[in-house]
């Protein structure tokens, strides 16, 4: 029997093209690695977010708060004058 | 009568191809499910805190020893309530010296010494040296190159809550992995074996192995049985089923996880596959009749007790079932055979990564979030077709040592060079 010459080349050029297909990505994770690995197993450190300091404004809450010293000084004196009230 | 003995070979092998096959298709599909539901487990108590002893059986590991010591003295399990026994097995280099500087400055690491007269027989032995030292309820194993989570003792003794529990096994992760092509394998081969597998073996009520390190045991358990088996190649599968057989059960914890430092050559590769599989079916032979008889295992444990005996002879039959297919097809075979032909290489790539087949591997990556390792996964077929020769030989071995009445009582050790250290962090 003599076998159909399509076929053989078919089969010919077929196998080198699925053993490249199958090996392909292997091959190039190899060259140009790019996992993550290896697995980060540590016992995770609570971190601040970075991301969400700027809405925090820490360093000048007096001014924003505008806060009043006067309203302080006439509570002083009222607080002064309390135990004056006591029966 | 040769053609029939073939097609029944060929007809058996292929039968037991395909209960592999779905018996990995299960366990990753259980753990798919459970991974998207997962069961709430029972109410840790979290006021347990049993006296833990870690055995550190070293012998010649000065690259590696002292990481581990270090990671000892990090642990955050109360260390009044710790013993860490470095048992330094007749070293000629460095080893005891470092352990005797680490034991200088914490109390609770202690070192025994053996000379080449009394040491030098094999991890078991150093082991079971170990073991008559420790006082500790739970004993705990860590080879020297294993790097753990500093809270791995409190995730792996919680487990011993349930009095059913009689070991533990935490899981490695292989820190060298970016090494080369031969790390990179082993760490495919890990993920499938202890992301899938094992946890689908817990998850299902089967029996997860003890894998010799990263978990530990009831110690008064541990001597109950006897302590380690010294003419076991593999004294960890050994326990694995002595447990079972004595009516406790193996809890695999996931979380509990420790870096390991992996084969990085294919000889060293073969080496420790060789010792793997001989040992294993060794075990096989020690225990496949106790497993059957046995009225403490029930019918799925006896199955899954049966498939992990035999799991090493996986690529030997697969050799067999090969060259029995080609002669079956080259002179006169039946029509079912024929017919079945096809399952072969079917069977032959659905088992490629040796013990857990390409999709268990790929799904393991995927839950771990790993998805470029993935690509790998086709080469693992090469590993395959080595660990064939391996196995092959492996029972070879196995059997012209029985026939010569042949024991071990070496360390058939991997060496370890401290690669990956680039990668603890903290």
């Amino acid at each position: 029997m003599i076998p159909n010459l399509t076929a053989i080349i078919i089969i010919i050029m077929a196998v080198p093209v699925l053993i490249l297909i199958t090996f392909l990505p292997a091959f190039i994770e190899l060259k140009k690695p790019k996992d993550g690995g290896p697995r980060m197993i540590m016992a995770k450190i609570p971190q601040v977010d970075l991301g969400i300091t700027h809405f925090i404004p820490i360093s000048n809450i007096e001014d924003e708060q505008k806060f009043d010293t006067s309203l302080i000084q006439t509570m002083a004196k009222i607080i002064v004058i309390l135990p004056s009230l006591e029966v | 009568m040769i053609i029939e003995a073939l097609e029944i070979i060929f007809l058996f092998s292929t039968a037991l191809m395909i209960a592999y096959l779905a018996r990995h298709y299960v366990f990753t599909l259980t753990v798919l499910r459970r991974t998207k539901n997962p069961i709430g487990k029972i109410a840790v108590d979290t006021k347990y805190a049993p006296t833990v002893s870690i055995l550190i059986p070293a012998r010649d590991e000065e690259t590696v020893i002292g990481r581990l010591l270090q990671r000892m003295t990090e642990l955050t399990y109360p260390h009044d309530k710790l013993q860490v026994i470095t048992i330094d097995d007749a070293s000629s280099d460095r080893t005891g010296q470092i352990a005797e500087e680490f034991s200088k400055h914490h109390p609770f690491i202690e070192v025994l010494h053996r000379d080449k007269k009394t040491g030098g027989k094999g991890k078991a032995s150093a082991m079971n040296a170990g073991l008559k030292r420790a006082t500790g309820e739970i004993v705990l194993c860590f080879d020297a190159d294993y790097y753990p989570q500093i809270d791995i003792v409190e995730k792996l003794v919680k487990e011993f809550v349930d009095p059913a529990v009689g070991a533990v096994q935490g899981r490695p992760v292989v820190l060298n992995e970016a090494q080369n092509v031969v790390t990179r394998l082993v760490t495919l081969e890990r993920i499938g074996g202890y992301r899938v597998d094992q946890e689908a073996r817990d998850n299902l009520g089967l029996i997860p192995q003890f894998g010799g390190t990263v978990g530990g045991f009831r110690r008064s358990l541990l001597e109950k049985l006897g302590g380690f088996d010294e003419s076991m190649l593999t004294e960890d599968t050994d326990l694995t089923f002595q447990v079972y057989l004595a009516g406790f059960k193996v809890c695999y914890v996931g979380d509990a996880e420790c870096y390991e430092e992996a084969v990085d050559n294919w000889k060293a590769y073969w080496r420790q596959r060789h010792r793997w599989a001989q040992g294993h079916m060794q075990v096989c032979f020690k225990h496949a009749l106790g497993v059957l008889r046995s009225k403490k295992l029930n019918a799925k444990e006896k199955i899954d007790g049966l498939l992990l005996l035999n799991v090493y002879f996986m690529p030997v039959l697969t050799l067999i079932a090969f060259f029995a297919g080609v002669s079956l097809i080259l002179y006169q075979s039946s029509q079912l055979v024929n017919a079945l032909w096809f399952i072969v290489p079917v069977s032959f790539y659905s088992l490629v990564g040796n013990f857990a087949p390409f999709f268990e591997i790929g799904i393991g990556a995927y839950l771990d979030g790993r998805t470029r390792i993935q690509w790998l996964i086709p080469l693992l077929l090469f590993a395959y077709l080595y660990n064939i020769l391996i196995c092959t030989k492996a029972f070879l071995d196995l059997l012209a040592a029985k026939i010569l009445r042949k024991s071990w009582s070496d360390w058939a050790k991997t060496r370890h060079l401290g690669n990956g250290n680039s990668y603890i962090g903290n």
